[in-house]
């Protein structure tokens, strides 16, 4: 008999320092490659195998396979194989054979000689056609955990027989194989992570778009949504219909997940696709609640509000679906709201009428509506304690005679005090009386809405846009003079969007709206073509008499001041004009 | 915006009244282009003109550009206050012979 003789493992220790020191060097040697192949690849099956090899080699073994517990920790799974025989694939109960026993026993075992054990699975010889003769077998732990083991077959010298060394080399190297598999499963799921989290990036931002843009004082619409994660089940929108009213909207989706925001985006999207052709707001929930009930996932449902704002007169007009009732902050500083007349949308069959979904319809008259979500109301503000509607009232009121955003952040701000992560996801949405944010945006000069004029872009309707501008004038005591140049400039801008801006229809609209002020007179010119080429502000007088290109330098020269005002990606124009003038007493 | 022609010797006397705008200057313009391909001068009587817009001016500027080509004469005659601002705003005061009344015009 060669080999180690029995007792062996009980080596004097000068001979396990001697030893130590160059197998230290070569474990070491030994990790820094699995690692070094880790970080390359980042690829757990190709660690699993490249770990095999090494440790193979170093043993200095015929044969080798590593096998992983599965998630169950039922079975055993062969990940890698090295020899003769290809044993990758093969699968093992968790306490079968010496691996099993191996795995269950969480111990190291070296079989000298198989044949004597009753351990060993024969089955495995009798498929493979392998001659097993002696066995290393190590688990493999990481924190304590076993994940499978490591099993060596046959030393490649001539008694084909491990020795204790063996065994203690394999152990070494087996932790390090873990190790190596623990990081690369942790790789793994970091590259997963990763994805994740970039598709709800992404996902947060397609969302994010949904959202309208915030549009400067005095527009009389202001809205802030704060998801509590990255992607929202809350949203709001507006958008101008182009005859000076705007529709806008706001909703809530039951549930907070990826679903939840996928039915935003679905029920979002519809709102800005129906509502272009449906102006009663209680008709389009009604249209929206049918498609939502089509396509019901179970459970789901959405609490909306939507309404139109005519900015002429402050009018609203208002329907409600199961939503958290919307506030109206009177002038007078008084409170009313407008509880929900029907369920939330996507549950059940909606019929527009007095007893289901129906529009109510107020006048602003210098107040605002405020609609949000129970995200705001029941968000905490300290000491567990929640906003709730009376709080919410009561920083408004505080806040009365500030900007429309200031006020809704000041009701955020109460909210994110609190310090602690959000449950909910907070949206608010204000419409205000378009007359009063005209008032305070303009300071020392505040302006009236005097009238709004929706007129097609045909000539036809040119006479109608100068009556309109004559009678504006009188009323608000401009001279006789100023008014026939006011005329001239108004007429020839409106002709501008029916000859050029719309020059290919003759039944698209546009909005003029004449503000009145002490000693100044503005007028809005808004259509929906595309956009026109803002350079043509900048009129240059013919050296010659053209024909065309009188109108802009008459506008230019009647005008105290012409610009173009932001509009919203992409959708038309909006012309301003503004004349000073002295008070004509002698005619009003 | 309606209109009168009447004509007195070798001149066509053309009254246009009450709004000239981008919907009437097209029949303002067939108008005044039809008139200047014969052998008459053209006078324009703008007395009753209650709006006139650059389109409307515009045809005014063709016809006179037509009149030079045809070596007949195009005059504008008795403006009114609101003809007489438009055409002093476009800078076109001086580009047209514009008489005080229509009786100067003819015997110009």
């Amino acid at each position: 008999m060669s080999g180690i003789p029995p007792g062996g493992d009980r080596r004097d220790p000068e001979r396990v320092d001697r030893r130590s020191s160059p197998a230290l060097k070569g474990h070491l040697e030994l990790l820094a490659r699995m690692s070094g192949h880790l970080a390359v690849t980042l690829n757990i099956e190709d660690t699993i195998q490249k770990a095999l090899e090494l440790i193979v080699s170093y043993v200095n073994a015929e044969a080798g396979s590593l096998f992983l517990l599965d998630d169950n920790g039922t079975q055993l799974i062969c990940k890698a194989s090295v020899g003769p025989v290809n044993v990758s694939g093969l699968t093992l109960k968790s306490d079968e054979g010496i691996v099993g026993q191996c795995v269950t026993a969480h111990e190291s075992n070296m079989v000298r000689d198989v044949s004597t054990d009753p351990d060993f699975a024969q089955s495995v010889d009798a498929v493979t056609g392998f001659h097993t003769r002696s066995i290393l077998c190590t688990p493999m732990s990481v924190q304590g955990v076993c994940i499978g083991a490591i099993e060596l077959i046959n030393k490649k010298d001539a008694s084909l027989l491990f020795s204790e060394p063996d065994l203690m080399m394999l152990k070494t190297l087996a932790s390090a194989a873990g190790l190596a598999i623990r990081n690369a499963r942790m790789a793994e799921e970091l590259v997963e992570q990763e994805r994740v989290s970039r598709e709800l990036e992404l996902a947060s931002e397609m969302q994010r778009s949904l959202l309208p843009e915030a549009r400067p004082e005095p527009f009389p619409l202001h809205g802030v949504n704060l998801p509590a994660h990255e992607v929202s089940g809350d949203f709001y929108d507006f958008y101008e219909l182009g005859d000076g009213r705007i529709y806008f909207s706001l909703g809530d989706v039951s549930g907070k997940g990826m679903d939840a925001a996928l039915l935003m985006s679905k029920t979002a999207s519809l709102f800005r696709c129906l509502g272009k052709t449906i102006d009663e707001p209680a008709t389009l929930l009604a249209t929206i609640n049918r498609e939502l009930c089509e396509t019901a996932i179970h459970g789901m449902f959405v609490t909306m509000v939507c309404g139109i704002l005519d900015t002429a007169s402050g009018e609203i007009k208002l329907a409600n679906a199961g939503h958290e009732p919307p506030l109206i902050h009177d002038a007078d500083g008084s409170f009313s709201s407008i509880p929900a007349s029907a369920p939330p949308l996507g549950i059940l069959p909606l019929k527009v009428d007095e007893h289901d979904i129906r529009d109510e319809i107020f006048t602003l008259a210098g107040g605002t509506l405020y609609i949000f979500t129970d995200g705001v109301t029941e968000g905490d503000i300290g000491n567990g304690q929640r906003l709730g509607v009376e709080g919410f009232k009561e920083i408004i009121t505080g806040k009365a005679d500030a900007p429309l955003a200031a006020r809704i952040d000041a009701v955020i701000s109460s909210l994110k005090g609190s310090g602690r992560k959000r449950h909910d996801d907070i949206t608010v949405l204000a419409v205000e009386d378009p007359a009063a944010g005209r008032q305070a945006g303009e300071g020392s000069a505040p302006l009236r809405s005097i009238s709004t004029l929706t007129f097609l872009s045909s000539p036809e309707e040119l006479a109608r846009v100068r009556e309109a501008v004559r009678e504006t004038c009188q009323t608000c005591g401009c001279p006789q003079a100023v008014t026939r140049d006011l005329l001239i400039a108004v007429g020839e801008a409106s002709q501008n969007i029916v000859r050029h801006a719309y020059k290919d229809s003759d039944d698209s609209p546009a909005t003029l709206e004449i503000l009145c002020g002490e000693g100044i007179l503005e007028f809005h010119l808004r259509d929906m073509a595309p956009p026109v080429d803002r350079q043509i502000l900048e009129p240059v007088w013919p050296e010659e008499v053209q024909a065309g290109g009188i109108g802009l330098c008459l506008i230019h020269d009647i005008m105290d001041e012409v610009e173009y005002l932001p509009v919203e990606s992409g959708t038309g124009n909006r012309l301003r004009m503004a004349k000073h003038f002295e008070r004509d007493n002698n005619e009003t | 915006m309606k209109h009168e022609v009447t004509e007195r010797g070798d001149t066509i006397i053309i009254a246009l009244k009450g709004e000239i705008d981008l919907e009437s200057s097209p029949v303002a313009r067939e108008l005044l282009l039809g008139s200047v391909t014969g052998k008459r001068n053209l006078l324009v009587d703008l007395s009753a003109v209650t709006y006139i817009d650059s389109s409307g001016v515009a045809s005014m500027v063709e016809a006179l550009q037509a009149s030079r080509k045809n070596g007949t004469q195009f005059a504008l005659a008795a403006a009114s206050e609101a003809a007489r601002r438009v055409l002093e705003l476009a800078r076109l005061d001086k580009v047209f012979t514009i008489y005080d009344t229509v009786d100067e015009g003819l015997n110009a």
